[in-house]
């Protein structure tokens, strides 16, 4: 027994002692090139003289959403200066070829100042005869209100379909851009700078948000903050119309300060509630920033250990003085971007890098892509891509050149767990390792498969009215009374919810409201495209010069998977290639292995090591 | 939904559950790479850990966002509640009443009903020292059962390392689209899903038998690749019972009840998985109620107690109801007077609740004090959250050294037989 143990032990030690040494066991992508251990933590840039392909590549994967081997060649035949400058300093760069977001014209003007809640919108209707652009019908009449709950629940479910609209809009820029750094960055920025649009309830200042994003993408921090904290959507989302004076509300405060700036630990309760003081009055009207003086409280205040009649924009110009804030947020860019393990030491570095430079993001983020960090082995291939990032980058590897409308983004991703446009709180996203679970790893492999054979058959719509709301629309449409449209199936089963429904039958009813509300917004929606994406892996494989089914699977290796696979994988790969060709010739194949390569591409796509950059 | 047997059967006849004790040895012997901690022991048996109170599972539910145990568990006989809420205090006639001075509000039917039956133990006041305001931080110090202190696993993650020193595949589930902190363990990879039907492969029949093995003969280069190479061993092991395990449940039993996302948790426990540890954190909480609080309130709390009525229904249908208990808690309550929104700002201790598994039913430690307040307008917690953790898993999990899990020793409250 104990000779056993000890046998065992010897393996065990010797293969954790190989797991340690590197690629002699390992595989695909010989030219991987981490740099050595010492480059971490170490800023300082790196030469021409240890500048090639791979490394071209993982820059443009990081700083970008990846691209063909042509635009990492562009970049590995520049200087890595030159070739960071041209990723981050892009104003020179066209993107005119991008185009504005199509409106389905859901919206009007009478939807200004809509309620927060459909009580609210009843309640306000009730007492007025009208509300929202309608007018209540004449109150002998049974649910004489009702024309204000379906004009309630009309604005709900058309804001939130235009929203998906919306999140198309912008995939197809992070697609298509020609300045992939700036929009990277923005989506960094909206998972910093956190709203969501089922709070925001207008899918215009989603959009307006977005804009301020990539107009401040890579510029000065001071000024997105300022612009952010005056952004109807975050003015909004964080109660800023309830702050007013006399009776501060902290919401706005608190969250500029703990998740935006400084950080918790950095500030005590009295700094929030003074910061709150100099918010209030501070809204929006329509899309634009307003400050309402009579609502603002002007008296001295003491923030931070400074005192003043300070406004929002004092107490924000105050919050970038602390050297804190620069570390914070060059932190931040730096978890995103390089890796998630940062020294204080490091940190330290990198709040000075931001601070000295007044907040011009440009500099730490060209020293941060030249540095020897960013090469060494604790970065290389150790960022786990978010969803978003993920489903480009894929589509970038595929050749797709348009978002396409089968398999549906919002749905691809929201699988994955990212919710474009609707963080789940004002902390946005968790982001590194909390992307993956057990089952968000096999969901990632289930997402390559429906890129990459699209069930354009079966495609289920996905604004298909479901649920109680559609059974509900069904019913009406075969004549049914309003009462046994919205009646349940098995009257054994009640729950209080709908007693309380039929309770307010007399006035409106919220269930057909649900349903006429989301009627009337489809009426109008603009329709996505749904066609598949255009991808030809044939193609991709006779340009690329392979002959045998080896040479094929060792390209789409290199093309798509930074992080070398096992040899077992790449000649498991290549056996189920040969025996779905029933060659190893590709010319022979030629004209019949589009299929085979997509199955090989899905089991590349559902490595572990895919989900890595 | 097709109804399948309830067992889970490979060919050879032999249980799952059987042929998972000698997988758990064999996975935990397999070379991906892990290192000598994971080993089992071969190298030295690790048998401080009292094994569980067999059969025991425990279900935390949280309702996130800070639920106002004011108008959950309304002091509707305290003066002092009406004068801090003059506009939303819950009215006397809104109240079941369990006492002459406490009530659940109206709409938790179902709570009230499983109070009556006795399963529904109520605790006062449970908070910590300087307490937190911000949901996050707050969260972390529940989540960690460390409060005002770093701390890299979670205390449900630390108890199933406990329970559990082998880390035993699927013994640990989060129900959640993104790994709850509190479940974060050093020996066990929990298995973490919102929706059972994403744990199934879609892929082609020539893929099948190579799709859940491209990890082999890979070896970790970082310690992030380590991270993938590990969660996908766990997934491996995971997805085929936990999808079995939904297809055969029948949740068309009870259509209008909403389980949230209790169902999950019936199925797999109907399905005799392996788990004994489950966290479900709510999804889409309206408890953060700044503004015009009663509606959102009311209806949120009214769900949740619907959905832990329905949840002990389906345990009393296959004789589990005294086996399984849920644990009910928030990262704080709210503040004691309303503010000028109508609703109410962050505030600090809470109530909790333990619902079944055998529990005495009733009140423990002291209610809160709404007048003696601290902070400026907060309530002053009567009993630390961590005595709750201790009770869970010293009476109810059977595991007598809460201390090495918790850090120190904390007085169980005596709410199980």
């Amino acid at each position: 027994m104990a000779t056993l143990n000890s046998r065992l032990a010897a393996v065990v030690i010797i293969s954790v002692a190989l797991a340690r040494i590197g690629p002699d066991v390992a595989a695909s992508n010989e030219d991987w090139s981490p740099g050595p251990t010492s480059w971490t933590g170490d800023l300082q840039p790196i030469t021409e003289a240890e500048w090639n392909y791979d490394r071209a590549a993982h820059l443009l994967e990081r700083a970008g959403f990846s691209g063909t081997p042509k635009e990492i060649q562009k970049l590995a035949d520049m200087t890595p200066e030159q070739a960071v400058r041209s990723l981050v300093y892009y104003d020179d760069i066209d993107n005119d070829h991008l185009s504005p977001f199509e409106h389905s014209g859901l919206w009007d003007e009478t939807l200004l100042n809509f309620p927060p809640s459909r009580p609210a919108a009843t309640d306000m209707a009730l007492k007025q005869g009208k509300g929202m652009g309608v007018r209540l019908k004449p109150d002998h009449v049974n649910r004489y209100a009702q024309p204000a709950s379906d004009r309630f629940f009309y604005w709900l479910r058309a804001t939130r379909l235009e929203t998906r609209r919306v999140g198309y809009w912008w995939a197809e820029r992070m697609l298509d851009t020609y300045r992939p750094l700036e929009e990277k960055m923005a989506l960094f920025w909206h998972g910093h700078f956190a709203t969501a649009e089922s709070k925001v309830r207008d899918y215009r200042k989603m959009i307006k948000q977005i804009e301020t994003f990539e107009r401040h993408a890579t510029g000065n921090f001071g000024n997105l903050a300022i612009a952010i904290a005056q952004d109807p959507a975050m003015l909004y989302y964080l109660d800023a119309g309830v702050n007013v004076k006399g009776a501060a509300n902290e919401n706005f405060a608190r969250e500029v300060m703990e998740l935006f700036t400084m950080g918790v630990g950095n500030y005590s309760e009295k700094d929030v509630r003074e910061a709150a003081r100099a918010f209030t009055g501070w809204n929006f009207k329509n899309l634009d920033f307003v400050v309402d003086s009579a609502l603002h409280d002007d008296e001295p205040k003491d923030f931070l250990g400074q005192t003043g009649n300070f406004d929002g924009r004092d107490v924000l110009n105050i919050i970038l003085e602390q050297p804190v804030t620069a570390e914070y947020i060059a932190t931040k860019i730096f978890r995103f971007f390089v890796r998630d393990d940062v020294s204080p030491q490091l940190a330290s570095e990198l709040g000075t890098l931001l601070l000295d430079n007044g907040y011009e993001l440009r500099p730490l983020l060209a020293t941060m892509f030249l540095s020897r960090d960013f090469y060494s082995v604790a970065t290389y291939g150790a960022h786990i891509k978010g969803p978003v990032e993920h489903v480009i980058t894929l589509l970038k590897h595929l050749g797709a050149e348009d978002v396409p409308g089968i398999p549906d983004f919002n749905a691809m991703t929201v699988a994955l767990g990212q919710h474009l446009l609707n963080p789940p709180s004002v902390a946005g996203w968790a982001q590194g390792q909390s992307w993956i679970t057990p089952a968000l790893i096999q969901e990632r492999g289930n997402v390559a498969f429906d890129f990459l054979f699209p069930n354009v058959t079966q495609f289920q719509e996905p604004t298909l009215l479901y649920g109680s709301a559609g059974e509900a629309g069904q019913r009406l449409r075969r004549g049914y009374d309003i009462l046994s449209a919205t009646a349940l199936d098995d009257p054994g089963i009640v729950s209080m919810f709908d007693l309380a429904a039929r309770e307010r039958d007399e006035l409106f009813n919220t269930r057909i409201s649900s349903f006429r509300g989301y009627e009337l917004a489809m009426r109008k929606l603009i329709p996505t495209l749904r066609r598949a994406a255009q991808i030809d892996l044939t193609q991709m494989i006779l340009d690329s010069g392979s002959v045998t089914t080896s040479e094929a699977v060792d390209y789409l290796l290199g093309r798509f998977v930074r992080v070398p696979v096992s040899v077992n994988t790449r000649d498991v790969l290549v056996t189920l290639l040969d025996e779905e060709l029933g060659t190893t010739d590709i010319n022979r194949a030629a004209t019949f292995m589009e299929e085979p390569l997509r199955m090989v591409t899905h089991l590349i796509m559902s490595t572990p090591e895919y989900q890595l950059n | 939904m097709t109804i399948r047997s309830n067992k889970l059967y490979d060919d050879s006849g032999v249980s799952r559950r059987q042929a998972l004790k000698i997988g758990a040895r064999g996975i935990a012997l397999g070379l991906v790479g892990r290192g000598i901690s994971a080993l089992p022991p071969l190298f030295g048996a690790t048998s401080e850990a009292v094994a569980a109170t067999p059969g025991k599972i425990l279900v935390v539910f949280e309702w996130f966002g800070g639920y106002d145990g004011l108008s959950t568990f309304v002091p509707y006989g305290d003066d002092a509640l009406y004068r801090q809420r003059p506009n939303i205090g819950v009215r006397e006639a809104d109240v079941i009443k369990v006492d002459d001075h406490f009530g659940f509000q109206k709409s938790m039917l179902g709570m009230h009903r499983l109070w009556d039956e006795g399963n529904v133990a109520v605790i006062h006041g449970a908070g910590y020292d300087q307490p937190s305001f911000s949901h996050f931080t707050s969260s972390s110090y529940w989540h960690t059962g460390a409060p005002n202190s770093g701390e890299e696993y979670g205390w449900y993650g630390r108890t199933a390392d406990a329970l559990d020193p082998h880390g035993t595949p699927n013994y640990l589930v989060n129900i959640s689209a993104t790994q709850t902190l509190a479940v974060r363990a050093r020996e066990h990879v929990p298995v973490v899903f919102d929706d059972p039907s994403s744990f199934t492969r879609a892929v082609f029949h020539p893929e099948r038998s190579l799709i859940d093995n491209l990890d082999r003969g890979q070896i970790a280069r970082n310690d992030t690749h380590q991270f993938m190479l590990d969660v996908n061993r766990s997934a491996r092991d995971a997805s085929a019972l936990v999808s079995q395990a939904w297809e055969s449940y029948n949740g068309s039993r009870n259509p209008d009840l909403r389980l949230l996302d209790l169902d999950k948790v019936v199925a797999l426990i109907e399905n005799d998985f392996p788990a004994r540890l489950y966290y479900v954190r709510l999804q889409g909480s309206l408890f953060d109620t700044h503004v015009n609080q009663e509606s959102p309130h009311n209806r949120q709390v009214q769900y949740c107690s619907d959905a832990v009525w329905g949840f002990f229904e389906e345990m009393k249908r296959i004789g589990k109801q005294d086996q399984v208990a849920i644990f009910v808690h928030s990262e704080f309550g709210r503040r004691v007077p309303e503010n000028t929104s109508l609703g109410t700002d962050h505030g600090t201790a809470n109530v909790a609740f333990v619902l079944g598994g055998g529990v005495k039913g009733g009140q423990y430690s002291t209610p809160v004090s709404l007048t003696d307040l601290v902070l400026g307008d907060n309530l002053q917690h009567t009993v630390d959250f961590r005595n709750v953790y201790a009770t869970l898993i010293e009476e109810f999990l059977g595991h007598k050294k809460s201390e090495a899990i918790l850090g120190d020793k904390f007085k169980t409250l005596g709410m199980f037989a």
